[in-house]
């Protein structure tokens, strides 16, 4: 759930590079789209340090301290554990800060890959540039679904990648062709809390982790993004912890720099913010908890202005105020806001309006208020189901268990019962079968 | 009951729930019985077929079996005929019903794509990239449309989402319909993933992986937008749909998709469900289906009230199928089912149905060849004026003109009744008058003989006492309602009564009647308002104007109630109209609930009927060897309280398999005087004796007639069935 905010820098260079790149791109089928070397970096125009962090407000020791664990071009490094609350920016960070340093990475999301064997297949597939379509009928490259394998595998495929970037690397100046920098891959694995509802975390979780020290190759970095801190996973059994990074919540100043990013009127949005962020600040931090949150309140703020791009004065934002107040309220309480099409609501009311003023005062009570069609027998089961939660479980047992509490006493009752015959049970029964199969 | 209810509930039988195949089961059991019965009880009385057959002459009963052959025919004929004509009108209906609602989520999901399109069109490598595509932090919202069906009874709605697929289909979007059944937590979030592969890439992939749908969505032309159509959210896993959601959410830019959950009961149940981390990426909107209720009053309305087929039931038929809606079952599937197996029973039993097949084809002219019946003229006219709706009105010529006359004026007769019934829904359609409960109270014939009865009794002069003559609830209610109106919603309530009742000069006279008082009226109120009156006045005109809408409301109250009283002939107090009407409501009953265990017993007790074999048949109703056991244990067990000692029953049982001839034996006849010789298969016998019983006793469990010994009373069985 590491998502971030939408920093003005990243939007408007995607927009470009898309731009720019579609007279290229749209001529190539996409089936003819080869992956290459380059598909391990971001792909993008590489971000300077200054606009990475003015990008990213709050986030200026944490990208700064991350970079100093990657380390320089080609240095080893330890594994790294990034966590944080969700919504604080882990991934968009990490994602940037790759993007920044221009190097080769895979990325898994282990929402997405949501068993070890989609997980290792697609890191694969990445690593050996492996794109899923119908000329192979949207097949892995490999089938991978044992840790051993894919030690194995993944072994292989770096090497080929490192040989390959090796080879490239004196070659030409990189920056300029688009191509990642370095002789090192990093395995980034996001919402890696997801793993420990797999089997029980026993082996995918300690192989991870360990995945370090198995392969023993400095060329290959290890990243773990996490909702939960390291000391949920158990990580004091034999093996090298990896470093950890936290990504606190954002601070209310924080998050007002967050939110006047790219805003078209941003005295007026100013002036929204002041009244709703502190409110809401006390209730959650989520970015994107409050974006949604917003969206909807600043239309309502906006609502009585004609003009969108004026910027308000003291009165105005007193009357904007007690305009928006009532609104703010309830949206505190209301995470999951339903909106309706505004044609059908508008017919509805009118049908409300319709029976309201056809209604007679007292001639009908609204007795029933459950809107939804039941069937009187489904209303009896109800009651009845509810009745019965009240029992004492005893008195279920001996109510609805038919055949009664011990059932070895039975049993021995059942053989006093067949001695009336003079054949064995287990004779008759045999009998039984046979006139039956006739 | 348990069985009928059965069928309705495994989402995989819904297709069928409309086909044929459903029915069957039931049908086939009762059509057997049925015939049997035609062909061997004449005393019955219920089946018209069996009098005709006895009153025909003797020595030409060949050819009026082949005559009857041949009628047979044309009357399933006419039925495929009348059903398919109902069918296509139900169908309509519910189409129209749904339309608003379709083409209203039709239009939203585009606008959703555009929206999602807006955020990014990613190139292929882009697409199908492995990490996020990060714009905005409302790029991972997912929209989703909640479709309040308003029904705990999914049934009818798996239909309607079905329907709402091809909808969205036809309009250029990739369409995946799961259900229940694909977020199990056994299968986790796998299952659906790859029931949703299975849909769109129209083969199963071993890894379901989400990625795949990616490139797939890029090597299609990506310019439409992707639904999932999840059918009934409250019965599917919650934590599997959470991991769907956060799955589909991470890639929302990259596929396009764009959620539509069926939701039962509240817009609370996805709250309820889903976990908030899950319920954030949603990005809700609200739709709403019709009610059940609508949509069966929409359903009555077309193929009951209005003229659709000429089929219609009977008010004891009518109220079965209401109650069997209201309180057993819910779906209009089941209604529906109900009405087409009334209308196999009445075309099965009533030998001049076939006229049907004109009454609905043709609209006016109605002409009757009788010769193309397959009956004899005699036997026909014979039947016609035996009906009891005829003897009563005695027409004293049967001819073919004055059949015709009495046809057509049967037609006139209901076309008054459905346009006064039409005209009371209309009154009380915003006070939730459902016509189901109008359509069975206007159909009763008791209160019509009573109402008739109760005007030759009172003058008319007793404005007061009139209302109270027009017995019905809801009818009342609606009649009430009248006077309630204000003059504006009352002129409208006039302009729609004269447009239903266009066909009607009597009833249309009466309310163009009314329409220019009502023109005067609002001239009156209009001027009112525009002179500038003094205050005080104003409280007089005030009084005035209400005292005139009082009067105009009261006239208003008048005229339905005439029409209630004079024009609301029920069916069934039409003469000849048994041809059309089907009124035998136990045997709906049984051929839609079954009554299984009764059927057992019954084919237990009288297993003769069914065997037919040369042994049994001599009818005493003393046991023999030569009976099947189960029915032989039945019928023992039968003189036995609801307590059986398995001892007594078992050496009773035995004494009558041994004994050669038909004479009951005392129980306690180990037969003493056996020789020694055969004693070897004297045990052998045994043996198999005590199997035959065991496999008795377990059959009878097996069909719930009997409840094995218990641990309290191991020598005891226990009965469970008494009576039929």
């Amino acid at each position: 759930m590491a998502t971030e905010e939408s920093p003005q820098v990243t939007r408007r260079a995607t927009r470009s590079y898309s731009a720019s790149n579609t007279a290229i791109e749209s001529t190539n089928l996409p089936e003819s789209y080869k992956p290459t070397i380059n598909d391990l970096g971001f792909r993008q125009q590489p971000l300077r340090l200054e606009d990475l962090l003015s990008s990213f407000p709050g986030r200026r020791s944490q990208i700064l301290e991350l970079l100093r664990l990657l380390g320089p071009l080609n240095s080893p490094m330890f594994p790294i554990l990034v966590y944080g609350g969700p919504s604080t920016g882990k991934t968009s960070v990490t994602l940037q800060v790759f993007r920044h340093l221009n190097r080769p990475f895979i990325y898994s999301s282990c929402i997405t890959c949501y068993s070890p064997r989609i997980l290792f297949e697609s890191i694969l597939n990445q690593l050996l540039f492996h794109r899923k379509d119908s000329g192979h009928s949207y097949s892995s490259v490999k089938r991978c679904e044992r840790p051993s394998d894919f030690v194995n595998y993944l072994r292989e495929a770096l090497e080929n990648v490192l040989t390959n970037l090796k080879g490239n690397s004196g070659k030409v100046s990189s920056k300029m062709s688009g191509r990642p920098d370095g002789t090192m891959v990093y395995l980034v694995f996001d919402n890696l809390e997801r793993i420990r509802d797999w089997d029980k975390s026993s082996t995918i979780l300690p192989f991870l982790f360990n995945l370090n020290d198995i392969l023993k190759m400095p060329e290959v970095g290890l990243i773990f993004i996490s909702n939960t801190s390291p000391d949920t996973y158990y990580l004091n059994i034999g093996y090298v912890e990896p470093i950890p990074l936290y990504f606190p919540d954002y601070t209310e100043d924080d998050l007002r720099h967050i939110f006047m990013a790219n805003q078209t009127n941003s005295r007026l949005y100013a002036s929204f913010l002041d009244v709703v962020l502190r409110p809401f600040c006390r209730v959650t931090r989520q970015v994107d908890e409050l974006a949604a949150a917003f969206s909807s309140l600043f239309k309502k703020y906006s609502e009585p202005l004609s003009d969108k791009e004026v910027a308000p004065n003291e009165e105005m934002k007193r009357r904007l105020f007690s305009h928006i107040r009532p609104h703010i309220a309830s949206a505190l309480n209301e995470t999951f806001q339903v909106r309706s099409q505004p044609l059908l609501k508008a017919e509805t009311n009118e049908e409300t309006k319709k029976t309201n003023s056809s209604r007679m005062l007292g001639i009908r009570e609204d007795f029933d208020k459950i809107d939804f069609h039941m069937s009187t027998s489904a209303k009896y089961l109800l009651i009845s189901a509810f009745l019965a939660s009240r029992n004492p479980a005893t008195l279920d047992a001996s109510l609805f268990d038919s055949t009664g509490v011990s059932d070895s006493r039975k049993r021995k009752r059942n053989c006093a019962y067949w001695k009336n015959f003079k054949y064995s049970p287990r004779a008759c029964y045999n009998l039984t079968l046979e006139y039956m199969g006739i | 009951m348990a069985p009928s209810l059965n069928d309705d509930s495994p989402p995989s039988t819904i297709d069928e729930a409309f086909t044929e195949n459903n029915l069957q089961p039931f049908v086939v059991l009762q059509k057997g019985s049925s015939r049997k019965s035609d062909r061997k009880s004449s005393g019955t009385g219920r089946t018209r077929r069996t009098d005709l057959s006895s009153a025909s002459p003797k020595n030409s009963a060949n050819i009026e079996d082949e005559k009857e052959d041949e009628n047979m025919n044309l009357r399933m004929e006419a039925f495929e005929f009348v059903w398919s004509k109902i069918e296509s009108t139900i169908k309509d209906v519910l189409r129209d019903i749904n339309m608003n609602v379709f083409s209203e989520i039709q239009t939203w999901v585009h606008q959703s794509f555009d929206t999602i399109r807006s955020l990014g069109t990613p190139e292929f490598p882009e697409a199908t990239q492995s990490f996020p595509i990060i714009t905005d932090a409302n790029s991972k919202r997912l929209f989703t449309g909640l479709v309040l069906t308003k029904n705990m009874e999914f049934v009818d709605d798996l239909l309607t989402f079905e329907e709402l697929g091809k909808h969205l289909k036809y309009q250029g979007c990739h369409i995946a319909n799961l259900s229940s059944p694909d977020f199990t937590a056994k299968n986790g979030v796998g299952g659906c993933l790859r029931s949703l592969l299975r849909q769109f890439l129209m083969s199963s992939l071993d890894p379901a992986d989400i990625s795949i749908l990616a490139s797939w969505y890029r090597e299609e032309n990506c310019n439409n937008p992707v639904v999932v159509i999840i059918d009934d959210i409250e019965r599917c896993c919650g934590s599997v749909l959470s991991d769907f959601i956060l799955m589909l959410s991470e890639w929302v830019i990259k596929i396009p998709v764009i959620l539509i959950m069926g939701v039962a009961t509240t817009l609370d149940a996805p709250r309820n469900i889903l976990p908030s981390n899950a319920l954030r990426c949603l990005c809700p909107f609200e739709f709403t289906l019709g009610t059940p209720a609508e949509r069966m009053d929409a359903v009555v309305e077309a193929v009951l009230v209005k003229p659709c087929s000429g089929f219609i039931i009977g008010h004891k038929v009518a109220v079965f199928m209401r109650n069997y809606f209201v309180s057993q079952d819910g779906t209009l599937t089941s209604f529906i089912r109900a009405l087409k197996i009334a209308c196999t029973q009445h075309f099965y039993t009533e030998p001049l149905s076939v006229i049907l097949l004109e009454f609905a084809s043709e609209e006016d002219n109605l002409v009757l060849e009788i010769e193309r019946y397959g009956l004899s003229p005699e036997v026909i006219w014979k039947h016609v004026f035996e009906l009891p709706s005829c003897q009563r009105v005695r027409l004293n010529k049967p001819t073919s003109e004055s059949l015709a006359h009495a046809f057509s004026e049967l037609k006139r007769l209901q076309n008054q009744w459905r346009a006064v019934v039409l005209c009371l829904y209309v009154t009380g359609k915003g006070e939730k008058v459902r016509l189901l409960d109008l359509f069975c109270e206007a159909i009763d014939p008791e209160s019509y003989n009573q109402g008739e009865f109760d005007t030759n009794m009172k003058a008319e002069k007793d404005p007061v006492l009139s209302s109270s003559r027009i017995k019905g609830h809801f009818i009342c209610k609606a009649v009430r309602l009248v006077r309630d109106l204000s003059t504006a919603q009352l002129g409208n309530l006039l302009k729609i009564w004269e447009n239903l009742t266009v066909g009607i000069p009597e009833i249309n006279g009466k309310v163009k009647e009314l329409l220019p008082l009502l023109n005067a009226e609002d001239g009156k109120s209009s001027k009112k308002d525009l002179t500038v009156t003094p205050r005080r006045h104003t409280s007089r005109i005030q009084l005035n104007i209400e005292k005139d809408s009082k009067s105009l409301s009261d006239k208003a109250t008048n005229l339905i109630e005439c029409m209630v009283r004079d024009y609301m002939h029920p069916t069934e107090c039409i003469p000849f109209h048994e041809i059309f009407c089907f009124k035998d409501a136990d045997k709906l009953r049984l051929a839609l609930i079954g009554d299984p265990r009764r059927r057992i017993q019954v084919d237990l007790l009288e297993f003769q009927k069914l065997l037919c074999c040369r042994c049994c048949t001599s009818s005493s109703n003393a046991l023999l060897p030569s009976m099947h056991d189960t029915s032989i244990m039945y019928k023992l067990a039968q003189e036995h309280g609801d307590l059986i000692n398995l001892h007594d029953w078992y050496q009773s049982f035995k004494s009558i398999v041994l004994c050669p001839n038909s004479k009951r034996k005392p129980r306690q006849s180990p037969l003493p005087k056996k020789r020694k010789g055969i004693k070897e298969a004297e045990s052998q016998s045994e043996a198999s004796i005590q199997a035959r019983f065991c496999r008795a006793v377990t059959e009878l469990q097996i069909t719930g007639l009997l409840r094995m010994p218990s641990k309290r009373r191991p020598d005891f069985a226990q009965r469970v069935a008494f009576g039929l």
